[in-house]
């Protein structure tokens, strides 16, 4: 069941400070016990992406904007923003009487210190994020303005409390900010409060009484609870002991099986800005697949819509390019070739066949070995379906299952591999989320989730940086266009499908579905029926 | 010399012999886990989405695994021998502080569990002993043959399914109702009840074990020469086994138990994970696929130190329940 556009701007208009729109539906008070898997390492969401931060830390930190399921601005700790003409200078009014948790005032040098001193420096994405922004002028203290040394338009959609929170200064300034105490007792500003962690158990924030916003927060209590078993996280969903459960913790073949009920709903909402998509890393400087042919004609042989239906349960859309179709809303994805939707085995055995690859008398033109992202069994299914589809145009697969760091040293650090399923998040913006994987500058011995293939092209090189700064649209546009086209025909990756992560929840919890961040939201309108 | 005094002088004379062993079992964990590939950094970077190369660096340089091997060893076992177990950087804690959080409902979770395996292993052996191919006997033979071939987590998820879903009689998972807030004897209570589940999952498997061994060893003893001899004497067979076959059958069952106990740190993974029981074992497990190695080197030497305590344990009440056998 997906919620419906009516309904999650109904709840959207509740939920942010829209004042006269506020409903009176909702009720104050409760516990929320949710689910958080795995447990995170911390709290530190200044410090690291890793997904269960992400679903604990946006509730204490706020991002200067949030954004709606359509990709619209909601001002959060900014009230509103001004651009100059040549995209260079950026300047936000902030919102006044916002005070951290501790009681101390919320000022723009917390925004120049957590951009500067904190996002640029030790955030995983930050770097990127803000390369183009060179200072932050702090005129008054409600008053932010960046200076940009380029245009930076994907900038603009990475100021939620998930990708870039603000973090108080008067608590990190002079101090190691990978090991200060915030990290585990973090003070924010949003509407929630850090209470306890107790460690294989919960998390559980308190209910913010000096939050700024008029709506909200309205629950007590947010309890994030652990349980490691997928079996046992249904029977919790099942039972009522959990409301929320989001990125797959209740696996889609439970999902699809509780969603009849008429306690609990199933969405795929909230994940845009995440942008999930399940593809294949080749490596393409030595080993079987280094021909761009071979890795076309696995492309072309592939049935994206079998892996979707009989692993993923149907939740997913097939690729059709090298950037996913959520970024049809800002004019840069466009539909290529060497996608097809059900795989054509025919075609693909014709162009090995025109390659010079020859079959031999078992029927055998190459043999491969494929890794797979240890992430759990839906993807150990994937590369059983992929073993047999490139047997059937005479490749022969071996499989290989490692455990995360032993796979993480393999692809990343080592480039032992040949051939490698594993998704990305391609995030708000390309620049975000697919530039790393293809550029030269991205072939990052030892970081993961880079330019793992070791593809280089100096055309599509020029064209990245141009697409970075390029702050029209429709010219921005033509350049992702021809940027795909290159990728269609390299492949140095093979997108499989967009996968559609799943959020399964109890409908006595409201309110809490209205932001493109899904889970990684701050539930300051979320209440309880 | 008295036996008490004589009974000190072997425990402490094992326990000293004990620490030897335990450093040998760190240091060859200690090069066991290295062998493993990736590290610490590599799994939080992993987890991160994305690092920079400096990042990692300086996470590696503060974690101290820019150091060569012996090096890092040195350091280690510097640490432990002045009782400092050194300090996890993933959970950014003690790793002492950890061990000891989560030691508490480990032991709550094996106390129980081994009380409710020995203690109806033996009755049951018993019963199934004197009852010798009698329905009674068939009944806990069977019975104790398919706890002990069924896996455990299958019997976790369908206790769940039917004590938690259907009947609704117990929480699914987790050690105490998080979003109630309990105090005081409400939270014993509660506690309580969140424990049955797992308990009886991680003890059925155990007593079928002890329930096999009590019976064949019951057997066993009832074929020997003094029990004879004493059904000779005119001694009642109530009397026979209840005070003898049963104090001479009950010690193979013991020795299983105390060198069992070891294993249920380990053998707790499953229960763990399946009840979300937070205990050693799973964050044992967590840990080792987060290459966290302070921590489960931690894990290990505090394992290690209850299994060279408990077999010390074992063997102390041998002396109590066979008086011929003598500590030397």
């Amino acid at each position: 069941m997906n919620l419906t556009k009516t309904f999650s701007a109904a709840i959207l208009a509740a939920s942010v400070s829209l004042g006269g729109f506020a409903a009176n539906a909702e009720k104050a008070g409760g516990s929320m016990v949710f689910l958080v898997q795995p447990e995170p390492p911390s709290l530190a969401g200044y410090v690291t992406t890793s997904g269960p931060v992400g679903l604990v830390s946006p509730k204490i930190y706020e991002g200067l904007f949030d954004y709606d399921n359509d990709g619209n601005i909601i001002p959060v700790l900014a009230e509103s923003y001004s651009m100059s003409a040549d995209g260079k200078t950026v300047t936000f009014k902030l919102r006044k009487g916002v005070k951290w948790h501790d009681g101390e005032d919320f000022t723009s040098e917390d925004v120049q210190f957590t951009i500067m001193d904190v996002l640029k420096k030790v955030h995983p994405r930050g770097p990127n994020s803000f390369k183009e922004v060179s200072s932050i002028d702090t005129p008054d203290d409600y008053t932010a303005i960046f200076n940009l040394d380029n245009p930076a338009p994907y900038m603009m959609r990475a100021f939620t409390g998930y990708e870039s929170p603000i973090v108080p200064k008067h608590h990190l300034e002079g101090k190691d900010l990978k090991s200060a105490p915030l990290g585990n007792n973090p003070i924010g500003t949003g509407p929630f409060k850090f209470n306890e962690w107790k460690k294989g158990q919960y998390i559980r924030l308190d209910k913010n009484e000096n939050y700024w916003g008029d709506d909200g927060p309205y629950i007590d209590r947010i309890v994030g609870r652990f349980v490691p078993d997928a079996s046992t996280r249904t029977a919790a969903m099942e039972k009522g002991e959990v409301l929320y459960a989001a990125y797959n913790a209740v696996p889609n073949i439970d999902a699809v099986r509780l969603k009849d009920r008429d306690d609990i709903g199933v969405t795929t909402d909230g994940y845009s800005m995440i942008n999930p998509m399940a593809l294949l890393e080749f490596n393409t400087k030595e080993g079987p697949f280094v021909d761009a042919a071979v890795r076309r004609a696995i492309s072309t042989a592939i049935n994206r819509r079998f892996m979707i239906d009989t692993i993923f349960f149907g939740y997913g859309k097939p690729a059709t390019s090298a950037l996913s179709s959520n970024f049809k809303a800002t004019g840069l994805h466009a539909e290529m070739p060497n996608y097809p939707e059900n795989g054509d085995i025919a075609a693909a055995n014709k162009m090995l066949d025109d390659a010079g690859y020859s079959k031999d008398g078992a029927g055998i033109r190459m043999k491969g070995v494929l890794d797979l992202i240890p992430y759990g069994e839906d993807w150990r299914r994937g590369g059983e379906y992929l073993k047999q589809v490139l047997g059937d145009i005479g490749i022969e697969v071996e499989l290989r299952y490692e455990d995360v760091p032993t796979w993480l040293k393999r692809i990343y650090h080592n480039y032992d591999f040949q051939m490698n399923l594993n998704y990305f998040y391609q995030l708000a913006d390309p620049v975000l989320g697919v530039h790393r994987h293809y550029g030269t500058n991205m072939i990052r011995k030892g970081t993961h989730f880079v330019n793992s293939s070791r593809y280089s092209n100096a055309k599509l090189d020029d064209l990245l940086r141009a697409g970075m700064t390029q702050p029209d649209e429709i010219k921005r546009a033509a350049i992702y266009k021809e940027i795909q086209t290159i990728l269609a025909a390299d492949m140095p990756v093979v997108n499989l499908f967009e996968l559609e992560f799943l959020t399964v929840y109890n409908t006595k919890l409201k309110g809490a579905y209205g932001s493109a961040m899904g889970a990684y939201s701050s539930f300051s309108g979320a209440w309880l029926d | 010399m008295n036996k008490t005094n004589k009974i000190l002088r072997y425990i402490s004379r094992r326990l000293l012999q004990g620490i030897p062993i335990i450093l040998a079992i760190v240091v060859l964990n200690f090069f066991l886990l290295n062998m493993a590939d990736g590290d610490a950094v590599d799994v939080l970077a992993g987890e991160a989405g994305s690092a920079t190369p400096e990042y990692m660096a300086e996470l590696r340089k503060k974690f101290g695994l820019d150091q060569p091997l012996p090096v890092q060893l040195a350091v280690y076992l510097k640490n432990v021998l002045s009782l400092d177990l050194g300090y996890s950087f993933r959970h950014d804690m003690p790793v002492a502080k950890l061990i000891i959080d989560r030691f508490w409902p480990t032991l709550l979770l094996m106390v129980s569990t081994i009380i409710l395996a020995v203690g109806f292993g033996i009755l049951l052996g018993l019963l199934a002993a004197i009852s010798l191919n009698t329905w009674k006997d068939s009944v806990i033979t069977i019975f104790a043959l398919i706890t002990y071939a069924t896996p455990l987590f299958w019997v976790g998820l369908m206790m769940i399914v039917v004590f938690s879903l259907r009947l609704g009689w117990f929480p699914t998972s987790g050690m105490e109702n998080i979003a109630a807030f309990y105090e005081g004897f409400d939270r014993v209570k509660d506690i309580a009840i969140h424990l049955i589940l797992p308990t009886i999952t991680l003890s059925l498997f155990y007593l079928a074990l002890y329930t096999r061994m009590m019976r064949a060893s019951m057997l066993e003893q009832y074929g020997l020469d003094y029990v004879v001899t004493a059904r000779a004497k005119g001694v009642s067979e109530r009397r026979i086994t209840f005070v003898h076959v049963l104090r001479n059958a009950m010690l193979p069952v013991v020795t299983m138990a105390g060198v069992q106990v070891g294993a249920l740190i380990g053998g707790s993974v499953i229960v763990e994970s399946v009840f979300a029981w937070p205990g050693l074992g799973m964050l044992a497990f967590e840990s080792l696929f987060a290459r966290d190695l302070n921590l489960l080197l931690g894990i290990f030497l505090l394992s290690s130190a209850l299994v060279v305590v408990v077999n010390l344990v074992v063997d102390v009440i041998y002396c109590f329940l066979d008086p011929r056998i003598e500590v030397n």
